[in-house]
C-alpha cells in the first residue's frame, strides 16, 4: 500500500492531478458493491392489468469512500435497477452521499445519508429517518437517500445525535405493470401533503443511545412528515397522503447468553390521525452447533400492536412473527429463513422463506419465496392473495 | 414483514475472557496461547496439574503488555478434493486495565462480507458483549457470545479456538518432556472449563525455552482425535512478542484444513477506546 501511495504521489501528482486540478485526486478510493439479477416468478393470475407471470430486472448497488484530509470522509452510494415490466421499479437514487468530519468528541454528517435505529426482526417502528424503497421488495431494509445535517455528540456510554432534514422522499410503489401491488396502483406522482411545503418541509430528529452491560437502550423524538403516507382517494385512485406529525419513541435489547429479548415502541401524534401507540416486543433464542451437527438455529417471535386496533392504517394492529433462522456455518455460508406473520384478529397469514448460499468467492445465490394465505378478510392483505411469488436472485459482489 | 438475515457466520470472532493477571492477547497469541505452557523454572515440588497451571501462568504472563495491536489475516479453506477458498481479515485489538481486551475484526473477502465488521469487549466474570455492523444496512446488531463450538467462516477453527485464551478456561496436566522436530518441548493436557467447549482434552507441545506453542491435538466430546493444529513461523517482534505467523488446523475425521496467516504484524499503535465503539464499528473501511 505504502509503495504505491508513493508511486502515485511521484508520478501521478504531476501528471493525473495537475491536470484534474483535484489536489487529492491521488488519495485511494474503497469500493464495495453488487450486480444482481433477478427472476420473479407469480403463481396466480393477477385480479388487476399487470397480467405478466415471469419479470426479470438487473440491479447494481456499490459503495465508494475516501479520506478527505485528515478527519474528513466522503461516502458515495449509488443504485440502479432495470425492471422489464415495470417503470416504477425502473429507478435510480443516490442511498449516500454524504461529508463527514470526525472531531474528538463530536461528528458531523452532511448530505444524502442512510441510517439505521431499532433492534427488532419483524418491522422496525423507531427506524424513521429514511424512506422506504418498498418498489424494491418487502423487506424494509431498502432506502432511500435521506438529505441531512447531522451532528453526533460522542460520549463515554453512548451517543446523542441529532437531525435537521432538510427535503422529503417520497416512498416508491409498484405501477401500473408491476407485480405484486393491490387491485389498483397507487398513483405515486400524485402525492398530496398536509404540509403547504410539501416535500420541502424540514423535519427534525434526535436520539439518544447507549449500552449498559447487557442492555441497549435508544430513545427518540420526530418531528416532520411521517414516511408512511395515508392513501386517499380522490377520482378512486389511491394517492399517498403525507401528514405532519410528532412522534416519541424507544428501542430496547436485553443480549442474555442465548436469548434476545428486544422490544420497540413510539406514540404518535398529528392532526390527520388518530393519535396512537404502537409496539413490537418479543424474543430471538439461538441454539449453536445442534445435535453436533454445525448447524446453528434461532428461533424468533415478535408481537406487533397497535393501540388502534381496527382503526389502525398500516396491517400489524395485532399481529404475531413466528420466524426460524438456520446457518449451516459451511464454507458456502449457507442460510435460510423461514417466517410467518399471522394476524390474531383475522387469521391472515404472511409467509416468507429466503435461502442464500455462496456460489463461489464473488457469486451469491438467494432464493425467496412470499405466500399470502387465508387474508380475504383483510382489506389490505386479501388484495395480495394472487400475488404469491418465488424470487430467484444471482449476484456478482465486488 | 421479513426476518433481515444476519449475517451470523463470523460473528464470534474474538471471544477473549481474559483476568486481569492473564495475557491479553491478540488473535494470534490466542491460538498460539492455546497450547502454551513453557519451560519452567518452577519444576519444583509440584504435582503435574501444579506444574501444567504454573507453566500456562508463565507463558499467559509473557504475552501481556503489548497495549494495542494489529495485523491483517489471511485464512485458507482447503476441502478434501484440494479445493481452496479463501477469506481476509483485519484485525485490531486494545489491552484495557483491569479488563479483557477489545478487539475488531474487519472483512475484506469474499467480496459478499466486505465491509462487514465484528466488535467484542471481552470480560473476566461477566459475558462478553458483542456487535456485528452490516454495511448494506447501516445496521449495528447487538448478538449472542454464547456461540463456542461453531465454525469460524466455514473453515476448521471453532469460536472457541480463535478467542482469546485464558489460563482459568482450562485445568491442566504436565505429561512428560519430549522431542518435537528436534525442539525440546513440555507435553500439557488441558481440560475446557466450559461445559460448552466441543472438547474433552487437548494435548499441547510446548517450546521449553521460547515458550511458546508448537502443536496442539483437540479430542472431540466423544474422546477421539478431531483436530491438529500446528504453529510456525514464529516472530519476535519489537524483541517482546512471539507471534506465529502461520497456523495450519487440519481435520482428522473429515480431511479438510484451513492455513490461517498473519502479516504485517504492528504493536503499540495508539489506538484508543474511541477505536474500539460501535460509531467507530459504522465508520471503518
Amino acid at each position: 500500500m505504502k509503495n504505491r501511495r508513493k508511486i502515485c504521489k511521484a508520478n501521478m501528482l504531476i501528471t493525473t492531478c495537475a491536470m484534474l486540478t483535484i489536489s487529492n485526486a491521488c488519495a485511494e478510493w474503497s469500493q464495495r458493491g453488487d450486480i444482481s439479477f433477478q427472476v420473479q416468478g407469480f403463481t396466480d393470475t393477477a385480479q388487476h392489468s399487470a397480467t405478466q407471470s415471469f419479470n426479470t430486472s438487473l440491479s447494481g448497488s456499490a459503495e465508494f469512500n475516501r479520506a478527505i484530509g485528515e478527519n474528513g470522509n466522503l461516502t458515495i452510494s449509488p443504485f440502479f435497477r432495470i425492471d422489464q415490466h415495470d417503470d416504477e421499479r425502473t429507478h435510480v437514487d443516490l442511498r449516500e452521499f454524504i461529508y463527514r468530519y470526525s472531531g474528538e468528541t463530536w461528528e458531523l454528517n452532511v448530505g444524502l445519508g442512510k441510517v439505521f435505529w431499532g433492534v427488532a426482526e419483524s418491522n422496525n417502528l423507531v427506524d424513521i429517518i429514511n424512506q422506504k424503497d418498498a418498489v424494491e421488495g418487502l423487506s424494509p431494509e431498502h432506502k432511500l437517500g435521506q438529505p441531512m445535517v447531522n451532528i453526533l455528540l460522542l460520549k463515554d456510554w453512548g451517543e446523542i445525535s441529532l437531525f435537521v432534514l432538510p427535503g422529503f422522499r417520497e416512498r416508491t410503489f409498484a405501477g401500473p405493470d408491476g407485480r405484486p401491488r393491490g387491485f389498483l396502483p397507487i398513483d405515486s406522482d400524485n402525492a398530496a401533503y398536509e404540509s403547504n411545503a410539501e416535500d420541502a418541509h424540514v423535519d427534525f430528529a434526535a436520539r439518544i443511545s447507549g449500552a449498559v452491560n447487557e442492555w441497549d437502550l435508544g430513545a427518540h423524538l420526530f418531528h416532520g412528515t411521517s414516511r408512511e403516507p395515508l392513501l386517499i382517494f380522490p377520482a378512486f385512485i389511491p394517492t399517498p397522503f403525507y401528514y405532519q406529525m410528532t412522534q416519541v419513541g424507544v428501542d430496547i435489547q436485553a443480549t442474555l447468553e442465548s436469548w434476545l429479548l428486544k422490544s420497540e415502541a413510539i406514540y404518535r401524534t398529528g392532526d390527520s390521525i388518530i393519535d396512537h401507540a404502537q409496539l413490537v416486543s418479543g424474543f430471538e433464542y439461538s441454539f449453536y452447533g445442534v445435535a453436533e451437527s454445525g448447524v446453528d438455529i434461532g428461533v424468533v417471535a415478535e408481537w406487533l400492536y397497535d393501540d388502534r386496533g381496527d382503526k389502525a392504517d398500516t396491517v400489524f394492529q395485532n399481529d404475531m412473527l413466528i420466524g426460524f433462522r438456520f446457518a449451516l456455518n459451511d464454507e458456502q455460508s449457507s442460510e435460510a429463513l423461514l417466517g410467518m406473520i399471522t394476524d390474531l384478529d383475522g387469521g391472515a397469514n404472511v409467509l416468507t422463506a429466503e435461502a442464500s448460499r455462496r456460489v463461489s468467492d464473488k457469486f451469491k445465490l438467494t432464493l425467496e419465496a412470499t405466500v399470502w394465505a387465508n387474508a380475504e378478510k383483510d382489506l389490505f392483505l386479501g388484495q395480495l392473495e394472487q400475488e404469491d411469488y418465488l424470487q430467484i436472485e444471482f449476484g456478482y459482489f465486488f | 414483514m421479513r426476518i433481515q438475515l444476519a449475517n451470523q457466520f463470523m460473528y464470534r470472532m474474538n471471544n477473549s475472557k481474559s483476568t486481569e493477571k492473564m495475557m491479553k492477547s491478540t488473535w494470534s497469541t490466542t491460538l498460539a496461547v492455546a497450547l502454551l505452557i513453557g519451560a519452567s523454572p518452577l519444576a519444583h515440588a509440584q504435582t503435574p496439574e501444579e506444574l501444567g497451571l504454573a507453566i500456562s501462568t508463565q507463558v499467559s504472563d509473557q504475552n501481556d503488555g503489548f497495549a494495542d495491536s494489529t495485523s491483517n489475516m489471511t485464512m485458507t479453506l482447503i476441502n478434501r478434493s484440494g479445493k481452496k477458498s479463501v477469506r481476509r481479515m483485519r484485525a485490531r485489538t486494545l489491552e484495557t486495565a483491569n479488563d479483557g481486551d477489545k478487539s475488531l475484526t474487519i472483512f475484506d473477502e469474499p467480496a459478499d462480507v466486505k465491509g462487514t465488521a465484528s466488535l467484542t469487549y471481552s470480560h473476566a466474570l461477566k459475558p462478553d458483549e458483542q456487535w456485528l455492523f452490516l454495511p448494506a444496512l447501516k445496521r449495528v446488531k447487538r448478538i449472542s457470545s454464547k456461540n463456542k463450538t461453531g465454525a469460524f467462516m466455514g473453515s476448521e477453527f471453532a469460536f472457541e479456538d480463535i478467542s482469546s485464551q485464558e489460563v482459568d478456561k482450562y485445568t491442566y496436566k504436565h505429561l512428560g518432556e519430549e522431542e518435537l522436530n528436534g525442539i525440546a518441548v513440555h507435553k500439557i493436557e488441558s481440560y475446557p472449563t466450559d461445559k460448552y467447549s466441543g472438547y474433552t482434552r487437548l494435548i499441547n507441545y510446548i517450546d521449553k525455552e521460547r515458550l511458546i506453542g508448537l502443536k496442539v491435538e483437540f479430542y472431540d466430546r466423544k474422546d477421539k482425535l478431531l483436530k491438529v493444529l500446528t504453529l510456525n513461523d514464529y516472530e519476535h517482534h519489537d524483541a517482546k512478542h512471539w507471534r506465529p505467523a502461520r497456523m495450519e488446523m487440519v481435520n482428522e475425521q473429515t480431511g479438510k484444513s484451513t492455513i490461517l496467516e498473519f502479516s504485517n504484524y504492528a504493536f503499540g499503535t495508539g489506538l484508543t477506546d474511541k477505536d474500539f465503539s460501535s460509531n467507530a464499528l459504522k465508520k471503518l473501511r
